[in-house]
């Protein structure tokens, strides 16, 4: 699943050093942070989040081949 | 953020020269919008009384995005006076369709989903547009691949196409289908189109189709767009848009 996010983030910004994927694992339950540059998190939300909401359509697949259910959230940077 | 959704309304005799107008302007390829008809308009009787075709397009592109697209697109007509499709070398159409491959196959890898996947080029019936990269996925049990509404072929296709487009520098439209899914799909849908367009006529009442992606939605607008007696149009906010059929007054 982190792969999953990890992939996909670091081929669509400009600044690969700044992606950044954790992964949380609390039973059946996963939760992902994404972390990325400012200036690129356009790239990884989309217009009206349809690049993110694209992530979390592939990242359910991801999980249910594992029968767990993934959660992905994007952080702000600081 | 600096994404925006722009739309740009069009006005033209029929709905296909409005949208190409508008690509035009925008100097987009077809992919990169959505298409809305907001009226198929009709011809009339003998040129008389007339309504020209309206539809509105919504391109979802930072407008930074769009201009530098459209500079690439430019550049590419004027410095080979040629449109972009004979502008690519064979070498360029190779390493699209492997890139496009590789790509779709790392993706399904970190899905855990094994599967065949294989790419070829499909070179549009109007050379103006640029050739488009079809990918076919094979394999056993892909249904999880397709999802609600083909929700997961979408998804997968749209971030394909924008790790292909950020690659290669350029837009390449690609097209994902699923053992056959969109082919199958398509055919369904029209048929389901005629029928339901037969029981408007028969009832008077309109009919009110189940949500639909946009090209799904499109698939139907298209098929009823010359229908003598009955029209179409899309009603509600994605995910829940949804295609009324009704009669034309």
């Amino acid at each position: 699943m982190k792969e999953l996010i990890e992939y996909i983030a670091l081929s669509l910004v400009d600044d690969a050093t700044q992606v950044q994927v954790k992964q949380e694992k609390i039973g059946n339950k996963v939760r992902l942070e994404l972390k990325v540059a400012r200036e690129d998190m356009g790239r990884v939300i989309g217009k009206s989040g349809k690049v993110a909401t694209a992530m979390r359509v592939l990242l359910r697949v991801a999980a249910a081949r594992e029968g767990k259910q993934a959660n992905l959230e994007i952080a702000e940077p600081r | 953020m600096t994404e925006e959704k722009s739309t740009l309304e069009i006005i033209a005799p029929t709905v296909e020269e409005a949208v190409e107008r508008g690509l035009d302007q925008l100097g987009l390829p077809r992919d990169a919008v959505d298409v809305e008809i907001l009226d198929t308009g009709s011809r009339g009787v003998f040129g008389l009384g007339g309504r020209q075709a309206r539809v509105r397009l919504t391109f979802g592109f930072s407008k930074t995005e769009a201009a530098e697209m459209r500079r690439d697109v430019e550049e590419e007509l004027f410095a080979t006076g040629a449109p972009p499709k004979t502008a690519l070398t064979l070498d360029e159409e190779d390493r699209s369709l492997k890139l496009t491959t590789m790509v779709v196959r790392d993706l399904l890898e970190r899905m855990k989903v094994r599967a065949k996947v294989s790419a070829s080029y499909l070179q549009p019936a109007d050379p103006k547009e640029a050739p488009t990269v079809m990918v076919d996925i094979q394999g056993n049990d892909l249904s999880i691949l397709i999802g609600r509404r083909s929700e997961t072929i979408n998804a997968l296709q749209y971030i394909t196409n924008l790790i292909v487009g950020k690659e290669l520098g350029r837009w390449v439209p690609v097209l994902i289908d699923v053992q056959g899914y969109r082919t199958r799909r398509e055919r369904q849908l029209r048929a389901m189109a005629h029928r339901l367009a037969e029981q408007v006529v028969q009832t008077g009442r309109p009919q009110v189709l189940e949500p639909m992606p946009a090209n799904e939605r499109r698939t139907i607008h298209l098929e009823l767009r010359d229908h003598p007696l009955v029209k179409t149009e899309s009603v509600g906010e994605d995910p829940n848009r949804k295609v009324t059929i009704l009669l034309k007054k």
